[in-house]
């Protein structure tokens, strides 16, 4: 009996990894593994409903690479990666850094504060920025007023779409990075720190030769986690550009492109592609983000 | 708590730079408030506070929007509505993503390196590749205008497993299961005995953030309901702008409701939310 | 001490949460199943048919319940019930712009109840001004019954103008109206005042000028109109008008707080007004009541089109509604109460402005009140007069798409214009614009030609199209 129990348990433990993978494992399937490969067969296809769907082969992807229009999306969005990634990352470092330093008061109070944008939904963000920005009666314009005596007279949305975004995403996601660096900073071994006073390092010495080797996966992943949610971009500028693309489509992103295309012009083939040519590209940075992680790590 | 850069009494360059921060922060949530108790008329003529005559009188604030909203428009059901979808589905879905990680992270199967680099890569696709063909998977599946039809997809969450995987790679070992299962503990009891009171810290926070990403989700809810009845606040407050488009003050109120209790849930938890949050970039 | 268990209170809470909710929902009452349901789109719709249908229901079956939905969800909705079959309302009135969409698959796959026939066998094809069906109309078949005529003219500050002395009659082209108007303008410092409320951005604008000027950006044929003479004259004109030296147009933007703000305070003077404009200015603007009058469009050229216009909104029926050719008669039969009954075209101009389609009515003497709000002009006569004018909508599902591209065309030139890279030099003007317009017609035609369904039925139609389009015409 107790010699059988064990071998009773290895069985069952052989099992358990199944059952516990079960439910994950349908839902997963059903509602996203299922739907990705309806996906990919729906980039090979033009269609309108059931009835009237022709397979097109390539043609979607070959006038995806002709389309002045797709690469005004793909310009918008790499712009809006590079100043929301640029911008917003040093200065979440700046506030990490400034949140751990000795001699601050109230610190639970402003990590709490800074991350609070964070936990507000685009939709309502949206909703919000769209107002502030508003020519005449809009917050900021009337900020700049009172401050340089004279606003801007022409809407934000029209030249400035993509400033509108980056600051926008600034407001809400400085804090959300911030988080993620003072998280690493906690974890920064204190006898290097006290190392390199004792050796008389500068402050940013210190920050460039201690500080940021230790930080480094932690800023890798964070770096990744950018990138990938700002090459997403999509509701924000859908509902303050009004379910559009904006004057000129200066405010047409990648995702925007394709939910015109599939939710507003039906054609689902090509919007298809869209997708999965940025799923493509996400997957590629992904993985050289890894390989590079791995390299480093080795030397 | 470490102090890293400077030492001193009160940091006066750290301080100056968090209250610039804090400031820019606050003012549109000042501005937000304040604009959800202003009449038409007052939105136009002041930034903050109201003005009477050139004073600035605060009496003119006015809670007529909030009543507005919650009689003749009924932003109650949808309060509820948005409350079901994202306790019910962050609930779901947590026990469903900690089960998975805790089976790639703690048990060797076949299988399990391909199941792990699925997971993985599908973290990576752009969720509105999936809004058409999901769509019509929820129309066969009679699920289209339900709640369910929102919240079973949400359940299986890639990015869930991967948190509860790297968890349970740091806080369980293969060994310690081992130990329990000689005692003759069943594997489905050691997962609720064992597994989940480990990975506390991340069930609390992964609940949360899923509660947060249900809360705050605009596209799918708006494609997948159709009856008004349904709407999450997300939908229902989109859709004061295209019905009172002039009226700010009552778009400011919606949002208003939107946002505070996420704000309150978010003090009352903010310990666990953040450590949780960071664990997965942290020990990652 | 209280056993948490695995979860902390924070989970606690929200697994709470999630049980009273859950409850709660499942309490809740589920609302009575309707006989027939009607999604519209505009507040202002919904307004007014509330009585109609209510006045129906007592008396008629189906009982018909009516609900309001915003314009993206109503359209998203009909192109996933065409495509995939999901349920969607008995009867939909839909704006131009989504109507189009569900043109662009095989004309027997388009999702709404043809009514050609039937709106023949009834002579609605005479009864109701011909232009009005052309946004429902694809390849020569009707799928909805029109709702307006939605004709524009020029709604101006009366009192600015006629306190300056300015006898609007004499305006009787664009160029009139720039060299009448320009003294009226104050420039420069906090006084800034221009005539026209347009601006480069709106689309909408540059449709109505385009359409006024006999320009179009996909023909009845389907094929790509953007690059032609009169489009590029208009464009020219506009950003003349939006960023030359004398400009004459500011941006007040409609359905926004600054825009209103800007037109009540007088900063701009003239404003392009569809019939259905009158009623938002009323209930926006009720400060401009006894200030604002009507004239129509100034014309391109002498003698030419003093009309254009702008909007426009149909009732369909679903295919998918129509179960049973009884069933269909019902649903007809509601739909022509709701839009072609003289009572409810009196109550579509009662409240909301709107001059009904349907041409055996516009003897009606309500079309002759004086309104206050307009200094006693009677706006309902003044569309009527203009309505024979007015231009074809495209009910291409490519149209608005060209708009966007001619759109993005004209920003490009006035900003090119603004910052001196054009200089003021009318010949390079004209070539960029060309240029522009050039561009813009090769982007949309790359993309419609890529649409397997239309291409070929473009071609086999082509005989058809001109035939409906003739037969509910002029």
């Amino acid at each position: 009996m107790s010699a059988a129990q064990p071998m009773h348990n290895r069985v069952r433990a052989s099992l358990a990894p199944y059952g516990l993978l079960l439910p994950f494992a349908v839902l997963f399937g059903l509602f996203t593994l299922y739907p990705l490969a309806r996906s990919l067969v729906l980039a090979f296809q033009q269609t309108f409903g059931p009835e009237a769907t022709r397979y097109v082969g390539l043609a979607n992807f070959a006038a995806l690479l002709k389309d002045s229009l797709f690469w005004v999306a793909v310009r918008n969005t790499v712009l809006y990666t590079l100043g929301s990634v640029l911008i917003q990352l040093p200065l979440a470092m700046i506030l990490a850094l400034a949140l751990q330093s000795k001699g601050v008061r109230g610190k639970s109070f402003f990590r709490m504060l800074l991350f609070a944008p964070a936990t507000v939904g685009v939709a309502y963000a949206a909703i919000m920025f769209g107002v502030m920005f508003e020519k005449q009666t809009g917050l900021i314009n009337q900020l700049l007023q009172s401050v340089t005596g004279r606003g801007l007279d022409f809407p934000w949305q029209q030249e400035h779409v993509l400033w509108m975004l980056i600051l926008a995403s600034l407001w809400m996601f400085t804090g959300f990075n911030m988080i993620f660096f003072s998280a690493a900073l906690a974890n920064v071994r204190e006898e290097l720190v006290e190392a390199s006073t004792l050796d008389g390092a500068s402050a940013w010495q210190r920050f460039v030769h201690v500080i940021v080797p230790e930080i480094r996966p932690v800023a890798g992943f964070v770096v990744l986690m950018s990138v990938i949610g700002s090459l997403q971009l999509f509701e924000l500028p859908y509902l303050i550009l009004n379910n559009s693309g904006g004057p000129d489509n200066r405010g047409l992103t990648i995702i925007t492109y394709l939910y015109q295309n599939g939710f507003e012009n039906g054609d689902l083939g090509y919007a298809s592609a869209v997708g999965w040519m940025l799923a493509t590209v996400l997957i590629l940075i992904a993985a050289a983000q890894r390989v590079i992680a791995a390299r480093r790590s080795v030397a | 708590m470490k102090h890293i850069l400077l030492k001193g009494r009160t940091n006066w360059p750290a301080m100056i730079v968090l209250i610039i921060a804090g400031v820019v922060t606050l003012v549109p949530f000042v501005w937000l408030v304040l604009a959800s108790m202003k009449t038409s008329g007052d939105f136009f003529t002041s930034t903050f506070l109201p003005r009477f005559e050139g004073k600035i009188d605060p009496s003119r604030l006015t809670l007529e929007h909030y009543r507005t909203l919650f009689t003749s428009l009924d932003l109650g059901r949808a309060l509820l509505n948005s409350l079901c979808i994202a306790s019910v589905g962050g609930v779901l879905s947590t026990l469903v993503s900690a089960m998975a990680g805790v089976a790639l992270a703690c048990y060797e199967f076949k299988g399990k390196r391909l199941a792990t680099s699925v997971v993985l890569a599908s973290v990576l696709i752009p969720a509105p590749l999936l809004l058409a063909p999901g769509y019509v998977l929820l129309h066969q599946l009679h699920l289209l205008d339900s709640l369910a039809g929102l919240i079973l997809p949400m359940v299986a969450s890639a990015f869930g497993v991967y948190l509860f995987r790297q968890a349970a790679k740091s806080s369980l070992s293969k060994e310690m299961l081992e130990a329990a299962r000689i005692d003759g503990c069943s594997e489905w009891r050691m997962f609720w005995i064992i597994a989940l009171p480990l990975l506390r810290p991340m069930i609390g926070a992964f609940m949360m953030v899923t509660f947060l990403g249900a809360w705050n989700n605009y596209i799918q809810p708006q494609v997948v309901l159709q009856s008004p009845e349904q709407f999450p606040l997300s939908v229902a407050v989109t859709q004061l702008k295209g019905q009172f488009y002039q009226d700010y003050g009552l778009q400011m109120a919606g949002t208003v409701v939107s946002i505070i209790p996420v704000l309150i849930l978010l003090s009352l938890l903010r310990r666990e939310f953040v450590a949780g949050l960071t664990a997965g970039a942290v020990k990652g | 001490m209280l056993s948490l268990g695995p979860f902390s209170p924070g989970a606690w809470l929200i697994i709470a949460s999630a049980v009273v909710s859950a409850v709660l929902l499942a309490m809740a009452k589920p609302p009575a199943k309707s006989e027939a349901t009607m999604w519209t789109f505009a507040r202002m719709h919904a307004l007014m048919y509330e009585p109609l249908v209510a006045d129906w229901n007592k008396h008629n079956s189906p009982k018909v319940e009516m609900l309001q939905l915003g314009l993206p969800a109503i359209e998203r909705r009909m192109l996933a019930s065409f495509f995939s079959g999901t349920p969607c309302a008995d009867l939909m009135e839909v704006e131009r712009r989504a109507v189009a969409r569900a043109f662009a698959g095989p004309i027997e796959s388009v999702g709404f109840v043809d009514l050609t026939d039937r709106l023949n066998r009834d002579g609605l094809l005479e009864k109701i001004n011909g232009p009005s069906f052309s946004p429902w109309s694809s390849r020569g078949r009707v799928f909805g019954l029109p709702h307006d005529v939605h004709p524009v003219m020029l709604g101006y500050r009366a009192d600015i103008v006629e306190a300056a002395g300015i006898d609007v009659a004499k305006i009787e082209t664009w160029d009139d109206f720039e060299r009448v108007m320009r003294p009226l303008q104050e420039m420069g410092g906090k006084g800034e005042r221009f005539a026209l409320s347009m601006w480069e951005t709106h689309g909408d604008h540059l449709e109505v000028l385009i359409l006024q000027a006999g320009g179009t950006l996909i023909d009845e044929q389907g094929a790509v109109t953007i690059d032609s003479e009169i489009n590029r004259r208009v464009l020219v004109r506009v950003s003349d008008w939006c960023a030359g030296p004398d400009r004459i147009a500011m941006d007040a933007p409609n359905f926004t707080a600054s825009g209103n703000q800007l037109k009540v305070a007088g900063k701009v003077i003239c404003a392009f007004m569809p019939d259905w404009m009158g009623d938002v200015w009323k209930h926006e603007m009720p400060e401009l009541a006894g200030k604002v009058k009507l004239m129509p469009l100034p014309a391109w050229e002498k003698g030419g089109r003093r009309t254009s216009v702008w909007g426009g909104t149909m009732l369909g029926i679903p295919k998918a509604a129509a179960t049973s050719p009884e069933r269909f008669e019902q649903l007809y039969a509601f739909a022509s109460h709701l839009y072609l009954s003289q009572e409810v075209a009196r109550e579509l101009y009662r409240k909301g402005g709107i001059i009904t389609p349907v041409k055996t009515f516009w003897n009606d003497p309500i079309y002759d009140q004086p309104d206050e709000y307009f200094c006693g002009q009677a706006p309902g006569r003044s569309y009527i007069n203009l309505a024979g004018d007015v231009p074809l909508r495209s009910s291409s599902p490519f149209n608005a798409r060209a708009l966007d591209h001619i759109t993005s065309a004209l920003v490009r030139l006035c900003e090119e214009r603004r910052s001196g890279a054009l200089a003021q030099d009318a010949a390079k003007i004209e070539t960029r614009a060309a240029e522009l317009l050039k561009l813009a017609q090769a982007q949309m035609q790359s993309k419609a030609e890529r649409n397997v369904f239309l291409s070929h039925a473009a071609e086999a139609s082509a005989g058809h199209s001109a035939g409906v389009s003739e037969g509910g015409g002029r």
